[in-house]
């Protein structure tokens, strides 16, 4: 319906005229045929409304008229079909299904995990009326942020050959997803407190990893190595292309020293034969290297394959750096110049000093985007640059020396994190990542810091009352839900919301078609985790009508049983008496004996069933009695009788066919087998049996005809025996 | 009650519903396939599929070849006839079942036989058990009716051998010799048939559960070649119970949270077991050691994610 989505203007104005902005395939309207198989004519009528996840449920109506004159039981009312629509996740990057679901199921546990840690604190912090949570909250953060890290794909590189290609200058990784690069940065900022004092180095590291993903939009340093290694194999002598020395001073600007290196490696002056005639220059290039690979770094430790040095303190750092920045001044002043030769190497490697030195022009125009420029200043201009305030400052004068006209995510990302501003980081993480990100984004956002724990956990009036947190993880948990696939995850976020979670996962179960048995179980222990016992019960309510409408007795029964829904039971004991009544006076039990072992002993609800158990006994003593003449048997079925006739759930209509069938019991040779009061108990019934024949309710039984009047005279007989007797 | 855990597992993640699957018996010395029951739910299309399994680390499955069928498997089980080619029998939950030939060279479905839906059963066939040399296979369904099928060279013939119209409902089946095989059904019950004895269940177990483990649902059945006189059940709440017809009225609880007396036994998941299986690769002597009034090694696999060995008394779990 293309109609609906956008306005067109024959004056083609209409991309500036629409609010919001349709990327252009989703302007071509798909068409889905509808297979109704409905005979024309078919009324103009239709209902259309949302089905389970993607799909739509639209109704096709007859026409009234035709309905009528139409035979065919088939298309009576009309018909249902389900459209499924194709589509993805559009705003996220994880658009490939089955990835995202591994992330979906994934970031559970230590989501889970992290808010139980959660709550535990908060209980004990509440014991001891302090908060002293802070350490060890921040390490279970950095803990859940890493895991969630891992789940996002490996930043090992694919295995490297043994014998390594000296052409070979970029590694071959997988791919990296900007999902993860988002996360590290959020990883680096709020949720890595211990190494909060190499910022400047981790975001070195972060730029290595993901610059290629800056080059689907701009040209950037990692396209231009990219592009120089596939010229690599077809050049003779590399030191006399332009292309070596700007990949080499571009990867130098961002840091990728071991790259720098490798390629200075592979400058002629270095092979054998030119060994002899070359030896200045040669020393000039390896003087470079050396040099470069010593650069001094204020981190930790360095991964393997890493160049320069780590200086864990920072006067230490300071003291070297000075003495290293004094070592190429004085490379730089050197007399060897002078006597190198080829004029290429000469001034490119001096270019290199330069960069080394810092010198702003040389970095600006050896990177490419400003996320570079600004990695090479904390490199070689600033490396103290520490503090927020400061790092913004220096990203806004980046910025403005590599402007770019529509900044990379990333890029507006990183933005938002500099000018500490949680809302914009918030928009950003749901605008260009998706609901899956913000939801498990704000575990780290919040981490140490107040002012973002308040602004996302303050109770909004225009949310609804929900903090902003809370909203975010509704909103996950409902794209979650809309999946059949992922519905089951869905309670996990839910229940951490505290205002509507548990509201919203009662809906969530009561949409879930449970008469499809394994769904009824995996609600039923959804609900026994989360306390739910009322949803529990009304699902097994609804599984028990369903399966008793299907014509399976026992399993209706069984989950009635269950929900402990004496109402209906009671209903279902009538109707199943209808068909007792005429079945198993005759015919053997066989059936109805598996029904009876499931209804289980009287502790349990079975509302009027329990008179199937009493009944099978009677019936059971009583065909022993018609096998021989037992008097300890008849004495057996007559008591059994005794307790059929005297509990109140034995249905009236089953008194006289009981009595019919005992009238061998009633007739006993030799003495009477009921004594007076039992006798005249029966006598009883049998009066209130012809009173309530007389109402108009009353229903008959289909008995021989002289079955009431033989069962009385067999009654008065005994009573007449019996009084005899005693 | 001593617990180890297993180090050494793979998940090799899916991108389709997995309902059942099982391994093919081995066609040749190096080839090891797996035969999966799959259900993509974004397209509806159920199939099953032979996957090659390359034993790499992390192992590699391949898919290998491809049946649709229309309607979800609720059943899938496998066997194979002396010496000659594996079959795999599967059923829907619309009521068909199907019988399907792999290839023993190149494991491509050569033929398929089948009986229609509202043909065996009245809705959905709960389970299904193929006898070891594949010959017949017995299926049961919540409509309480229990069908015997036999395989044979012209095709698929079934009997029914009991039906208690909807008053009972099977849940899981499985063969205990040619003619004898057990049901299980709702409130953890299990009935043992024989068909030299028509007409309805030899014997029937129902023990004397409290309220828990009375509204458990049996999932899966085993019975161990040497020892047929005893019925191993998974289901509901964890349960997982041996039944000895000797003693037919008490149940051996291995797991679960109704152990009888509440010291002695307790329980791995408080999820639905699917799957109980003895554990196989258990040598015949070390049977031989453990006398037999004790159950054998059970494996098994649950809802909430849990495989676990269990022995009596003691479980090693992953």
């Amino acid at each position: 319906m293309p109609g609906l989505l956008t306005v067109y203007h024959p004056s083609g104005h209409d991309e500036s005229s629409a609010l919001v902005q349709f990327s252009s395939d989703s302007n071509t309207p798909i068409v889905y045929s509808l297979h109704h198989g409905l005979k024309s004519p078919i009324a103009p009528r239709l209902s259309i409304s949302w089905s389970r996840g993607n799909s739509l449920r639209v109704s096709v109506f007859r026409s009234p008229e035709t309905t009528e004159t139409v035979l065919d039981e088939v298309e009576v009312g009309g018909k249902v079909v389900e459209l499924k629509l194709s589509g993805e996740y559009v705003d996220s990057e994880i658009n490939d299904a089955a990835r995202w679901r591994r992330i979906a199921y994934g970031s559970v546990s230590p989501f889970a995990h992290l808010q139980n840690k959660k709550n535990a604190m908060a209980a004990l912090s509440e014991l001891r009326h302090s908060a002293p949570y802070d350490v060890d909250w921040s390490k279970y953060v950095l803990e859940y942020s890493k895991e969630i890290n891992s789940l996002l794909g490996s930043r090992g590189s694919s295995p490297t050959s043994l014998i390594e290609d000296p052409k070979t200058v970029l590694e071959n990784v997988e791919e990296p997803s900007s999902l993860k690069a988002a996360w590290e940065l959020l990883e680096i900022f709020y949720a890595d407190k211990q190494s909060q004092a190499w910022i400047p180095e981790q975001l070195v590291d972060w730029l290595a990893d993901y610059d290629s993903l800056f080059s689907e939009q701009v040209p950037s340093v990692h396209l231009r190595l990219v592009e120089f290694q596939a010229e690599l194999i077809n050049i003779q002598a590399v030191e006399d292309e332009p292309a070596y020395w700007q990949a080499i001073s571009s990867a130098l600007a961002v840091g990728w020293l071991d790259i720098v290196v490798k390629l200075l490696r592979l400058h002629g002056s270095y092979q054998l034969n030119q060994l002899g005639n070359r030896e200045t220059e040669n020393g000039l290039v390896e003087a470079v290297a050396v040099l470069i690979s010593k650069m001094p770094r204020m981190r930790a430790h360095l991964p393997d394959g890493k160049l320069g040095e780590c200086y864990y303190n920072k006067s230490d750092f300071i003291k070297a750096w000075e003495k290293w920045r004094a070592q190429i001044t004085k490379l730089d002043c050197s007399a060897f110049w002078l006597q190198c030769s080829h004029n290429h190497t000469r001034e490119n490697l001096k270019l290199l000093l330069q960069i080394m030195l810092g010198n702003t022009g040389t970095l600006s125009s050896a990177t490419f985007h400003w996320v570079e420029l600004y990695i090479a200043h904390f490199l070689y201009i600033s490396p103290f640059t520490s503090g927020l305030e400061s790092m913004h400052a220096l990203a806004q004068k980046c910025m403005q020396l590599k402007p770019t006209s529509s900044p990379h995510k990333l890029m507006r990302l990183i933005i938002g994190i500099l000018g500490e501003n949680t809302e914009v980081v918030l928009a950003e993480c749901s605008r260009s990542f998706g609901s899956w990100m913000i939801a498990h984004a704000t575990e780290l956002l919040t981490a140490g810091s107040i002012q973002a724990e308040i602004l996302l956990k303050e109770e909004r009036h225009n949310l609804g009352g929900v903090s902003i947190e809370e909203s975010h993880r509704l909103v996950y948990a409902q794209v979650l839900s809309s999946h059949a696939l992922t519905w089951q995850i869905a309670p996990i976020y839910l229940i951490s919301c505290v205002k509507h979670g548990v509201g919203l996962l009662e809906i969530l179960l009561y949409k879930q078609p449970v008469y499809h048995s394994q769904v009824l179980l995996k609600n039923i222990e959804i609900c026994r985790l989360y306390d739910l016992d009322s949803v529990s019960a009304n699902a097994m309510k609804i599984a028990g009508v369903h399966h008793w409408k299907h014509g399976r007795n026992g399993a209706g029964v069984f989950w009635l049983q269950q929900a402990g829904d004496e109402v209906r039971l009671n209903r279902i004991a009538q109707k199943l008496f209808d068909f007792v009544g005429k079945s198993i006076s005759d015919e053997s039990f066989e059936q109805w004996e598996g029904l009876i072992e499931l209804l289980g002993s009287e502790s349990r609800t079975a509302a009027g069933l329990e008179f199937l158990h009493k009944y099978r006994d009677f019936k059971k003593s009583l065909q022993q009695v018609q096998d021989g003449i037992l008097t300890d048997a008849a004495r057996k079925a007559g008591e059994a009788l005794i307790l059929l006739m005297k509990n109140p759930s034995t249905p009236q209509r089953f008194w006289l066919p009981l009595l019919y069938d005992s009238l061998k019991l009633l007739n006993w040779q030799g003495r009477p087998l009921l004594n007076v009061s039992q006798t005249n108990l029966l006598l009883n019934k049998l009066q209130e049996l012809s009173v309530a024949r007389l109402r108009p309710d009353f229903v008959e039984v289909g008995m021989p005809a002289g079955a009431l009047s033989s069962v009385r005279v067999a009654l008065a007989t005994n009573l007449g025996r019996a009084i005899l007797e005693e | 009650m001593a617990t180890e855990t297993l180090k050494q597992f793979h998940r090799l993640p899916q991108s389709t519903y997995v309902d059942a699957l099982r391994f093919l018996p081995p066609l040749s010395a190096f080839d090891r396939y797996v035969v999966v029951a799959s259900f993509n739910s974004d397209s509806d299309e159920t199939s099953i599929e032979i996957h090659a399994l390359n034993p790499s680390t992390p192992p590699i499955l391949t898919l290998q070849s491809s049946f649709t069928l229309s309607s979800r498997i609720s059943s899938l089980k496998v066997a194979q006839k002396s010496l000659q080619n594996p079959l795999i029998a599967a059923s829907t939950f619309a009521g068909s079942l199907h019988v399907l030939f792999p290839n023993p060279i190149d494991v491509s479905f050569e033929s398929e036989v089948s009986i229609p839906e509202k043909t065996l059963h009245l809705g959905p066939i709960t389970c299904l058990d193929l006898q070891e040399n594949g010959s017949a296979c017995v299926s049961v369904g919540e409509d309480g009716r229990v069908n015997l099928i036999s395989v044979g060279d012209s095709g698929l013939d079934y009997r029914r051998i009991f039906d208690s119209k909807g008053l009972v409902s099977y849940t899981a089946s499985r063969w205990a010799s040619p003619t004898e095989f057990a049901t299980g059904g709702l409130g953890n019950s299990l009935q043992w048939w024989d068909q030299r004895r028509p007409g309805g269940p030899v014997s029937q177990f129902k023990g004397n559960w409290s309220q828990g483990a009375a509204s458990g649902v049996v999932h899966s059945i085993d019975i161990h070649p040497s020892r047929k006189h005893t019925c191993l059940a998974g289901g509901s709440y964890g349960t997982v119970f041996a039944w000895d017809l000797r003693r037919p009225q008490q149940p051996i609880v291995l797991s679960g949270i109704d152990a009888g007396e509440p010291m002695s036994s307790s329980s791995i998941s408080e999820s639905e077991v699917w799957e109980v299986q003895y554990d196989t690769f258990m040598s015949a002597s070390n049977r031989a050691n453990i006398s037999s009034e004790r159950v054998l090694p059970v494996m098994i696999c649950s809802e909430d994610g849990i495989l676990a060995v269990i022995k009596q008394g003691c479980h090693l779990q992953s």
